[in-house]
C-alpha cells in the first residue's frame, strides 16, 4: 500500500514535470536552473549569459546538430526560444506560435491566428521575436496588435486581446515579458505616427492591468517638451523586450523615435520620452525615472536595446546599474535606482554629435540633421547597435555587442499625419559596400571601453549569448556561426549555415547535456557536443 | 438677366485669366520640388538633369521599366534591387507625384549625343581583344562583366570611363555574391601559410573564408589558412584603353557599346 501511493507519487511528479510549470519564481530563480531558457533574455537582468559550461574553449570545435526545424512560411526569423520541461517554445513570422519537442524538434502544436488581409506594418518587416511563459500558459503578440495566451500543453487560446487598433498603425513584434501575475507587451508603429505606450495585463484573465504612455498627454508632466498639439501623434514605440529588478519591483523599458522620424518641423522640443529608457512601477506602470539618450531625435535612434542589469563598483562605491549600447552609438551606463548618469562613450564612430555633458545629455551637432538633399552621418540609420541581443558575463564582466560601423544618408522628406499611413518625414540611405564592416566588440561594463573585437565582413543583425564555458555566440549576415574566446574575442569554432543569422542564441540542457540554438534563414538549428 | 450674364461672363474672364496661370505656377512649383528630391536621392548615379551615369539616363521618352506613371512611381519607391538601385526611402504620394513630373520633364532636354560610328565601334571592340575577358550575346571570355546589355544600364560618359580608367568604374553591389555594395570583379591577392600566391577576382567572401578565381580556375580559402588577403580595392584587372585606341576609335566604341539594349 505504501508501495503503490509512492508509485502513483512519482507518475504525479513525472506528469507534472512534461505539464510546463512555470511560475514566477522559476523565472526570478532562472540563474539556478542553467538546464532552461524561461524569458526572452534567459534571466530578469536581461544579461543572456548561461551558466553551463559543458560546450567551452575545450571543446567547442566538436559542435554538432542536434536536430533543425524548418519555418513554416517564409520570412525574416528573429525569435529567441523559450525552453522548459522537454518543449521548446517559439514564434515563426509572422505571428505564429509553435511548441516544438526538445528531443526531437517534431512540432507538438502550433497556433496561427486569423490575421486580416489589411493589416498595417509600417516602419518594420512582419516579424516576432518570441513568446513570454508564466505557469502554464504561453504568450505572443501579434502583427495586427494583438497579445494571445495560449495553453502551453495544447495550444489552445486562453485569452485574446486587442492591445491596441491596427489601423492606426500600432502592430507588436516583441516578445512579452511575463512577470508576477502581470504580462508587459510593447508596441510598434511610430512610423505611422502612433502615440506610444507600454501595458500591462493581468495573466490570468487578459485584463489590462496599466498602461504607461511614453509621450504624454494635456496635463501630464513634459507635455511641453512637444511643440503645440504634435505629442498626439509622437511616436516612442517599445517593441523590444525590456529587463527587471524583482528587489527595485522595477521595470526598465526602451522607447522608440518621435514622430515624424526625419523631419522635425512640428515637434520642437526634446520629446520625451522618446529615445529614452523608463523604469516603471511593476504593480503600477508609474514612471520612476527617465533617462533621455536622444533629445529630439531627428535619426530614428530608437532606444529599444535591450537594458541589461547588473551590479557593479562605480564611481567609488558598489551599485545597482543598467547599462544600454544604444543605438545611437555611445554605450550609457546608469544607476537604476535613481537614473543617475554613470558613464557614457562612444562604442562606433558618430559624427552627430561633440560628446556628452556631465549629465550624459548629448551635445548634438544640427549639421548632422536630414536635410531634404541628405546629410551624411555616422552611424548609419539601422544605428551602432539596435535590436539584436548584447550580452553580459558576470564572469568576465564584460558587455558583448554586436557593433555597425556605416555611415548612412539622412533624407528629410514631407509628413502629413493620416491614421494607418507613413508618417515618417523622409528617411535614411545606408551606405553599404567595400567601407563598411561589423564587429562584435567587448566593452568594459563600467565605461564602454573596448577590450577587444572581433571584425565581421559585413554589419551584421545578431544578438550574442556568452556562456560560462569562456564563449561568446554570436552570428554574421553571411550565414556564418561563430564562438569566441569571451577573454580575448578569438574565433574558435565557425559554421556556415547558409543564410542570414538574426536571431539571439540561447543555451540549454537536453537530458543533461548543453545545447545552442539559433536561426538562420528560415531553418532553426540546435547544436551539442 | 443682364445683371446675372454680366456675373457670369466676369466669372469666365476670372477662369480664364487665372485658371491656367494656377496651374502653370503648381507643375513649375512640382517641378522644382521634384528636382530637389532627385538631386538629394538620384543624381549620384542617373547624373544631374538625368544625363546617367552608373545608372541609366533618364533624359529620354521611354524608360523601359516605367512606360507610365504609375511604373515610375513604383520604381522610384521600391527601387529595383536586383539592379543595384536602392529602395532608398518612404515618399509621401505627393513626393512621389513630384518626382514622377520632374524625371519626365527631363525628356525635353537633349540628350548627350553620341558621336561615334556603331559599326566601326563594333570592330574596334573584336580587334581589341575586349572579349577575350567580356561576354556579348554568349560569345566570349568570362572574367569580366557581361556587356549584353550594358547599353541600357550604363550612360555613354560612364562607358568611355570605364574604358580609360577602368579602375574608376568598378561595378558596386548588382549581383547577390558577393552583396550589395561590394566592389565586384574585386582584384586580390592570396598568400597561403604555405607560401603560395594567388592572383584573381574575388568571386564571394565571408568572415571567415574567401572565394577566388583566375582565368583558370577557383580557390577556396579560409581566411586562417593565409599570410597575406590583399583585396585590391579601387583597382581593376581590366588594362586602360587611353593609349591603345587612336582617332575615332574610342567615340565609336562607346558608340557601339551604347547600342546594346539587351538580347532584342
Amino acid at each position: 500500500m505504501r508501495m503503490q501511493r509512492f508509485g502513483l507519487l512519482l507518475i504525479c511528479a513525472a506528469l507534472s514535470a512534461t505539464y510546463a510549470q512555470v511560475p514566477y519564481q522559476r523565472i526570478a530563480g532562472a540563474d539556478s536552473n542553467p538546464g532552461t531558457w524561461v524569458t526572452y533574455s534567459g534571466n530578469y537582468q536581461a544579461q543572456r549569459y548561461s551558466q553551463l559550461d559543458q560546450i567551452n574553449r575545450q571543446n567547442v570545435t566538436q559542435l554538432k546538430p542536434t536536430w533543425m526545424y524548418q519555418m513554416r512560411n517564409p520570412g525574416i526569423v528573429e525569435t529567441s526560444p523559450i525552453v522548459v520541461d522537454g518543449v521548446m517554445y517559439i514564434t515563426e513570422p509572422p505571428s505564429t506560435a509553435t511548441a516544438l519537442d526538445l528531443h526531437t524538434g517534431r512540432p507538438l502544436w502550433t497556433y496561427t491566428p486569423n490575421i486580416p488581409q489589411d493589416v498595417i506594418i509600417i516602419g518594420s518587416p512582419p516579424v516576432n521575436r518570441g513568446v513570454a511563459i508564466l505557469d502554464n500558459t504561453v504568450f505572443f503578440g501579434t502583427v495586427n496588435c494583438h497579445l494571445i495566451a495560449l495553453d502551453a500543453k495544447s495550444g489552445i487560446v486562453r485569452w485574446d486581446v486587442a492591445v491596441d487598433d491596427n489601423k492606426k498603425g500600432y502592430y507588436v513584434t516583441g516578445a512579452p515579458l511575463a512577470i508576477d501575475g502581470k504580462i508587459i507587451v510593447g508596441v510598434s508603429g511610430a512610423e505611422t505616427g502612433i502615440r506610444g505606450f507600454l501595458d500591462a495585463y493581468d495573466a490570468k484573465t487578459g485584463k489590462r492591468a496599466w498602461r504607461t504612455w511614453t509621450v504624454p498627454g494635456p496635463g501630464d508632466a513634459n507635455v511641453e517638451s512637444w511643440g503645440g498639439t504634435s505629442f498626439q501623434h509622437g511616436g516612442g514605440s517599445t517593441w523590444v523586450t525590456g529587463s527587471y529588478d524583482p528587489d527595485l519591483h522595477l521595470v526598465y523599458w526602451g522607447t522608440g523615435n518621435p514622430a515624424p522620424d526625419w523631419n522635425d518641423d512640428t515637434r520642437p522640443g526634446d520629446n520625451l520620452y522618446t529615445c529614452s529608457l523608463l523604469a516603471m512601477d511593476a504593480d503600477t506602470g508609474k514612471i520612476k525615472w527617465h533617462f533621455q539618450f536622444t533629445p529630439h531625435d531627428v535619426h530614428d535612434w530608437d532606444s529599444t536595446e535591450v537594458p541589461i542589469l547588473f551590479d557593479a563598483d562605480v564611481k567609488g562605491r558598489r551599485r545597482k546599474v543598467v547599462s544600454m549600447a544604444n543605438r545611437n552609438g555611445f554605450y550609457y551606463v546608469l544607476d537604476r535606482q535613481t537614473g543617475e548618469f554613470l558613464a557614457g562613450a562612444p562604442y562606433v564612430k558618430q559624427t552627430w554629435t561633440d560628446g556628452l555633458d556631465a549629465k550624459g545629455r548629448p551635445f548634438a551637432r544640427r549639421d548632422a540633421d536630414p536635410k531634404v538633399t541628405g546629410t551624411l552621418v555616422y552611424p548609419a540609420i539601422s544605428g551602432g547597435a539596435n535590436w539584436w541581443s548584447p550580452s553580459y558575463s558576470p564572469k568576465t564582466h564584460l558587455f558583448y555587442q554586436n557593433t555597425r560601423e556605416m555611415a548612412g544618408i539622412y533624407y528629410k522628406g514631407d509628413a502629413e499625419y493620416k491614421d494607418g499611413t507613413a508618417y515618417a518625414g523622409g528617411g535614411g540611405e545606408t551606405k553599404n559596400g567595400d567601407a563598411a564592416y561589423g564587429a562584435i566588440r567587448a566593452l568594459e561594463s563600467t565605461s564602454g571601453k573596448l577590450r577587444w573585437e572581433f571584425k565581421l565582413l559585413t554589419p551584421s543583425l545578431t544578438g550574442l549569448l556568452s556562456t560560462a564555458g569562456g564563449l561568446v555566440f554570436g552570428g554574421a549576415e553571411e550565414g556564418n556561426f561563430f564562438a569566441l574566446d569571451s577573454e580575448t574575442g578569438k574565433p574558435l569554432w565557425e559554421l556556415q549555415l547558409g543564410a542570414a543569422v538574426r536571431s539571439p542564441p540561447v543555451s540549454f540542457l537536453i537530458d543533461g547535456k548543453q545545447q545552442i540554438a539559433v536561426t538562420a534563414g528560415s531553418s532553426l538549428f540546435v547544436f551539442g557536443n | 438677366m443682364k445683371e446675372s450674364m454680366r456675373r457670369f461672363s466676369g466669372g469666365v474672364l476670372v477662369m480664364l485669366l487665372i485658371g491656367p496661370w494656377t496651374a502653370s505656377a503648381q507643375g513649375a512649383t512640382e517641378i522644382e520640388k521634384g528636382k530637389q528630391l532627385f538631386l538629394g536621392m538620384c543624381s549620384r548615379c542617373h547624373g544631374v538633369e538625368g544625363g546617367g551615369g552608373e545608372g541609366p539616363n533618364l533624359n529620354r521618352p521611354v524608360l523601359s521599366r516605367a512606360p507610365d506613371d504609375q511604373a515610375l512611381a513604383a520604381v522610384i519607391r521600391d527601387g529595383i534591387p536586383d539592379r543595384g538601385m536602392p529602395k532608398l526611402r518612404r515618399f509621401t504620394d505627393a513626393e512621389l507625384h513630384a518626382m514622377v513630373v520632374y524625371i519626365r520633364s527631363l525628356s525635353q532636354n537633349t540628350a548627350a549625343a553620341v558621336t561615334g560610328n556603331l559599326e566601326k565601334g563594333k570592330a574596334v571592340y573584336q580587334r581589341s581583344g575586349c572579349s577575350s575577358c567580356h561576354i556579348i550575346h554568349g560569345e566570349g571570355g568570362n572574367l569580366g562583366p557581361e556587356l549584353s546589355s550594358i547599353g541600357a544600364h550604363r550612360a555613354p560618359d560612364y562607358l568611355r570611363q570605364a574604358i580609360v580608367d577602368p579602375a574608376a568604374t568598378l561595378p558596386r553591389g548588382v549581383m547577390a555574391f558577393p552583396g550589395h555594395g561590394f566592389s565586384e570583379f574585386l582584384p586580390v591577392r592570396v598568400v597561403t601559410r604555405d607560401g603560395r600566391e594567388v592572383r584573381g577576382l574575388r568571386v564571394n567572401e565571408d568572415s571567415f573564408t574567401i572565394q577566388v578565381r583566375d582565368a583558370s580556375q577557383l580557390y577556396s580559402f579560409r581566411k586562417a589558412d593565409l599570410q597575406t588577403l590583399d583585396k585590391q580595392i579601387g583597382q581593376s584587372l581590366m588594362p586602360d584603353y587611353k593609349s591603345k585606341l587612336a582617332g575615332s576609335d574610342l567615340d565609336d566604341l562607346v558608340a557601339y557599346l551604347s547600342s546594346l539594349g539587351g538580347g532584342k
